[in-house]
């Protein structure tokens, strides 16, 4: 398959990039890792007559802890990176898990966060994990900035809040309180390479070890137009003391927020008992995690 | 203690620094001056009359040399089997599968080639397809070829004993019905060509193929030219497994739009065109039963079987045989009953593919023996001892077990994964399972009625007489044939394996059939031996003939000559050799007259030292219709044992451990024998839980990417314990037999007893992806 024709911009600072998306806006595609954007050009999904890549854009690669409240991490950081992010494992370990287990070592050496939020894919790993992390988006234009929460970026398969001449810059992370602890598990044919069939991110707060549980969030991916927080199922958690059967119930409450389709990888009916199981996994491995938490 | 010196060794292979450095050439890498790049219109419809065909737009566009239709090309019917040739270059009237070929183009580049292909402006005027095998049957099905009606492909009938009488007289009779899934082979290099004229009119493709014999044949025919004007040349190859068996629409369209241009032309396959061409697995439905006795005797099968053959017959007559043929063993039977049909539907034709036509009907059959056993309260490892057959057995159907290991790989894999401390006492949600196969090593029969050798083997020594160059048409791609040749000419002659050369897969050099149905390390092998004999003699009578010695009393060992065992008093010899050796910088010395001294003697007498060898296998088979499909100089055979561990929440299997022993006779190279056991299991074990070719309801392939189309990644595949069962084979070049297909058979099943054993579910539908067993775990449940 060859690539359709285009202009290729590299730009080497970020006003340069902007200015570029501002006049270029609809006919151009920005390149960051390519395992998308290229694949769809191939595929001729896309014809974008520009491209810009922005891999020499200063900045974009960096995980930046913000003392202990929180860390930015660049649109440009790789699966690869963040997978073996110290930090990012400790405090952070959903964002950490999602990218170990997205593609195979050779895309996540290439595919970055930034790509994987922009196109907006129902079943892509990233969503999940920066949903129950409450990431913060900023999105730069060459006149304007603004910042939008990642729950609400997504509106529809392939579908994000971000405008044609806007650029995402980087991706804040609150640190979660004490006694937090997260997870990501995902469910495909096979081990890894695998795009999920479902998958959960999960992240909870104990009051203390063994306390009760004072805040928790679900997103659940590959289950509805958009991944999507099990807000109902993470209030049914709230106050409550961890069990098994607390998380089954959470598992069954979460597969009421979703509207998962038949396709060739797998059918509703199966993807909503998976939501089930997938969830109660989830939860029961974030609360172990939290209540091995130390500051 | 082996007296071999290469053989039976695990020698690095002879293509493994250029592998490994990059500088192999595939196909695709090949480049020639004023090379022209061509591309194939496939029809974007599963079945439609073509009503007019208008190129003359793409005839003018900037950048195309030529244009080529049915008009060009004419209707030369081809296929695999001359039986059943049913396919022309490029459709006329009709289109049968969306990416039927309709004309090629030529251009400068590839990106003007395929821009003109959009400019090709046909007519159509659709007709109603049919997809699935069993609606295609059915009457009132839409006719995809006029001359085979009710879509009937081929049929095959046979019996052997009187099969419902024994199954009466059984004490017990257990079914089972089995579907598998379409398959893609999933070969690393799609196919590529390169296709050059000389001025003579002689053609030359370069092409990656397993059968560079079967391809100048096809391509002599359809583009009529003589067959001694074709030479197909195979570079390195990127794997096969059996789709790259045939001739291709990309081969003889690359060689017509050379003629047409009077330039090279390279044409390659994007991946969704190696998912278009197909030629891989068929889908088939087997419905078997078996009829045993209390003590655990297998007495009868009743086989039948349908395949979805897609649009065009390939392979498919051998294949719909071997569906029959291969249930004939391991196991004694009393009778056997078959009834295979292949039916044609408006997908891409489907052919051989690695253990071609008995994978499917293998998996139903042991785990029908495993229903039985279960029933019966035997162990599978017992009952399946209890019916063995032996060396020198002879299956119901004819086939003669020359040499077969069979019990001794059965013992070794229950032995291996300690079996008798987990079968039965395992927890729920682990599972451990068997079965067992066999394999021709190499058809009885070229896939064209003739008398030809099967294979031909040239040796040339060196001037030096210190290298010797084997010379053959075979096909290494990628599973180690040249270093299995070079390690057989090595042995024979009696030199060391870095002395040895290989030149493979020229039409030009040798007459070979190629790299199918297990056929090389046999009779390749038999050939290369029989050349190198020939040589070692013409060297013998030469030194015999000056030191008045007898020849039997020469013999020829790591790169030595020996007199009677020794040394000998060869002074006589040397000195004409350093007389001889004046102006070279390496006199040889030692206490033994060396090979390459002795070859140059010869030379210095008869002058070019070649050496031939040929093979053809003896009449075989028994004398009812078909007989002549399954037959083999010689049979591998193998059992393995899987164990599995079953999330019983998402159904997800994950195979833990795989132990296979596999009986080639013997191991030429060891560490090759084991790396076909380990391609066999990965892809046994792919098909068995994820792999299928799934289709949308206008016949367009939905996965034709190995993004969607899901091969087994190394974290899917566990560790296996490969055990070599050598069990000598007489009819085999120093006794070896064939591992590259035998050893998928008893993959599938062998997982699947494991799931059973784990599950208590029965799979009867493949893949055993984590839904479908959920599924059928939940069914069993509401029981
Ligand atoms: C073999 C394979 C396996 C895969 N497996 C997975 C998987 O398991 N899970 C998964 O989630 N995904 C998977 N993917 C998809 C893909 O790898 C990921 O979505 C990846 O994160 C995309 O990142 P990228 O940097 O390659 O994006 P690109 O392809 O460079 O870009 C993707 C899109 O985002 C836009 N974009 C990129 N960066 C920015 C930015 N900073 N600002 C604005 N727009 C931007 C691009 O214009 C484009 O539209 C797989 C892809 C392949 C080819």
């Amino acid at each position: 398959m060859l690539l359709p024709k285009f202009e290729y911009h590299e730009p080497t600072t970020l006003e340069e990039a902007l200015r570029l998306l501002s006049e270029l806006g609809g006919n151009a595609k920005v390149l960051a890792g390519g395992t998308d954007v290229l694949v769809r050009m191939k595929q001729k999904i896309d014809k974008p007559s520009h491209v810009i890549s922005i891999a020499r854009v200063p900045g974009l690669d960096a995980i930046t802890p913000r003392d202990r409240h929180g860390v930015t991490v660049g649109s440009g950081v790789t699966a690869a990176d963040l997978a073996r992010h110290e930090l990012i494992r400790d405090r952070f370990t959903p964002l950490a898990l999602a990218a170990g287990r997205l593609g195979a070592p050779m895309i996540r050496n290439r595919a970055t966060i930034g790509g994987n939020l922009v196109n907006a894919r129902p079943a892509a790993d990233f969503p999940p994990a920066c949903m129950v992390l409450n990431a913060i988006l900023k999105l730069k234009s060459a006149h304007d900035e603004r910042e939008v929460p990642v729950n609400g970026f997504f509106r529809g398969p392939g579908d994000a809040l971000i405008e044609p001449h806007e650029l995402l810059v980087s991706i804040n992370f609150e640190t979660p309180p004490p006694w937090s602890g997260g997870s990501y598990v995902k469910l495909g044919a096979r081990k890894t390479l695998e795009i999920s069939m479902v998958n959960v991110a999960a992240l909870v707060t104990l009051e203390s070890a063994d306390g009760p549980i004072t805040a928790a969030r679900i997103a659940l991916g590959a289950v509805a137009p958009t991944p999507v927080r099990a807000y109902a199922a993470e209030e049914l958690l709230v106050g409550k003391q961890p069990s098994e059967e607390l998380f089954q119930q959470a598992g069954e409450t979460g597969v009421g927020m979703c509207s998962p389709i038949t396709d060739h990888r797998g059918t509703m009916e199966y993807r909503c008992m998976m939501i089930e199981v997938l969830t109660k996994r989830a939860l029961r491995l974030a609360v172990e995690q939290a209540r091995a938490w130390r500051p | 203690m082996s007296e071999f010196r290469v053989l039976n060794t695990r020698a690095a292979r002879l293509d493994a620094p250029a592998k490994a450095t990059g500088r192999a050439k595939y196909a695709d890498d090949l480049a020639m001056p004023g090379m022209l790049y061509g591309a194939i219109l496939q029809s974007p419809l599963a079945h439609a009359k073509i009503l007019n065909i208008d190129t003359s737009k793409a005839r003018k566009f900037p950048g195309i040399r030529a244009v080529v239709t049915a008009k060009e090309a004419g209707l030369v019917k081809y296929g695999v089997s001359p039986a059943r040739y049913d396919e022309t270059l490029y459709a006329h009237e009709k289109v049968r599968y969306v990416g039927d070929e309709i004309a090629a183009v030529a251009a400068v580049d590839p990106a003007t080639a395929q821009e003109a292909l959009d400019l090709i402006k046909v007519d159509y005027e659709e007709l109603p397809a049919v997809f699935d095998m069993f609606e295609a049957m059915k009457e009132g099905a839409p006719q995809i070829h006029d001359e085979f009606p009710g879509n009937m492909n081929a049929e095959v009938h046979q019996e052997f004993g009187d099969t419902e009488a024994a199954l009466a007289a059984c004490d017990l009779v257990v079914h089972h019905t089995f579907l598998n899934k379409r398959q893609d082979a999933a070969f690393i290099e799609p196919h590529a060509c390169v296709a050059v004229f000389d001025l003579d009119g002689k053609l030359t493709l370069h092409t990656s193929t397993q059968v560079p014999h079967y391809v100048m044949r096809t391509v002599a025919m359809v583009l009529q030219i003589p067959v001694g004007n074709v030479r197909v040349v195979k570079p390195y190859v990127g794997g096969g497994f059996g789709p790259k068996c045939e001739a291709t629409p990309l081969e003889m369209s690359a060689a017509l739009l050379a003629r047409h241009t009077g330039k090279p032309v390279k044409i390659t396959y994007s991946r969704e065109q190696v998912f278009l061409h197909s030629r891989a697995r068929h889908q088939f439905y087997a419905e078997m039963s078996l009829g045993v006795k209390q003590d655990g005797t297998m007495v009868a099968l009743k086989n039948k079987a349908i395949l979805d053959g897609g649009a065009y017959t390939s392979f498919g007559i051998a294949t719909v045989y071997y569906s029959g043929s291969l249930l004939g063993g391991p196991y004694k039977l009393k009778a056997m009953k078959y009834d295979g049909q292949r039916v044609y539907t408006n997908k891409p034709a489907c052919g051989a593919q690695r253990g071609h036509g008995g994978v499917a009907h293998r998996a139903a059959f042991e785990q029908l023996l495993d229903m039985a056993a279960e029933k019966l309260g035997f162990d599978p490892v017992e009952m399946r001892l209890r019916n063995i057959m032996t060396r020198g057995d002879m299956t119901i159907n004819e086939l003669d077990m020359s040499s077969l290991g069979m019990k001794e790989c059965v013992e070794a894999v229950r032995d291996v994964s300690s079996w008798e401390t987990k079968k039965g006492k395992l927890p729920k949600g682990k599972g451990i399972g068997m079965a067992c196969g066999f394999f021709v090593s190499g058809a009885g029969y070229p896939i064209y009625r003739s008398d030809t050798y099967h294979s031909t083997v040239v040796i040339k020594l060196s001037e030096d007489g210190g290298i010797a160059t084997v010379l053959t048409g075979s096909a290494e791609i990628g599973q180690g044939s040249d270093t299995t040749m070079a390690m057989i000419a090595a042995e024979t002659l009696g030199i060391p394996l870095e002395n040895v050369r290989v030149v493979s897969g020229d039409t030009d050099l040798a007459v070979d059939l190629g790299a199918y149905s297990s056929r090389q390390t046999l009779m390749t092998g038999h050939a290369t031996k029989e050349a190198a004999e020939q040589l070692r003699g013409q060297i013998a009578a030469v030194l015999a003939e000056t030191m008045g010695c007898d020849p039997s009393s020469i013999t020829f060992r790591d790169g030595v000559v020996l007199f009677d065992g020794g040394p000998g008093n060869f002074e006589k010899l040397r000195s004409l050799y350093i007389k001889e050796h004046r102006g070279w910088t390496d006199p040889p010395g030692g206490e033994y007259l060396t090979f390459r001294e002795a070859a140059r003697l010869a030379y210095l007498k008869l002058g070019s030292m070649v050496g031939t060898g040929k093979y053809k296998p003896p009449r075989l088979g028994g004398s009812y219709k078909g007989a002549a499909v399954g037959t083999s100089p010689a049979y591998g055979c193998s059992a393995q044992v899987v164990e599995v561990t079953v999330d019983l929440e998402t159904g997800q299997i994950t195979v833990d451990r795989m132990t296979d022993a596999h009986d080639c006779g013997l191991a030429i190279n060891k560490t090759q024998v084991e790396g076909q056991m380990h391609g066999s299991l990965s892809m046994g074990l792919g098909e068995c839980l994820f792999e299928e070719v799934k289709f949308d309801s206008r016949g367009r392939v939905l996965n034709p990417s190995l993004g969607e189309y899901r091969i087994p990644t190394a974290l899917d595949m566990p560790n296996v314990d490969t055990i070599l069962v050598e069990s000598n084979e007489p009819n085999g070049p120093y006794g070896a037999k064939e591992v590259g297909e035998g050893a998928i058979m008893p993959t599938i099943p062998a997982i699947l007893n494991a799931v059973y054993d784990a599950t208590g579910v029965r799979i009867t539908e493949l893949p055993c992806s984590s839904e479908r067993l959920y599924m059928a775990m939940k069914a069993q449940e509401k029981k």
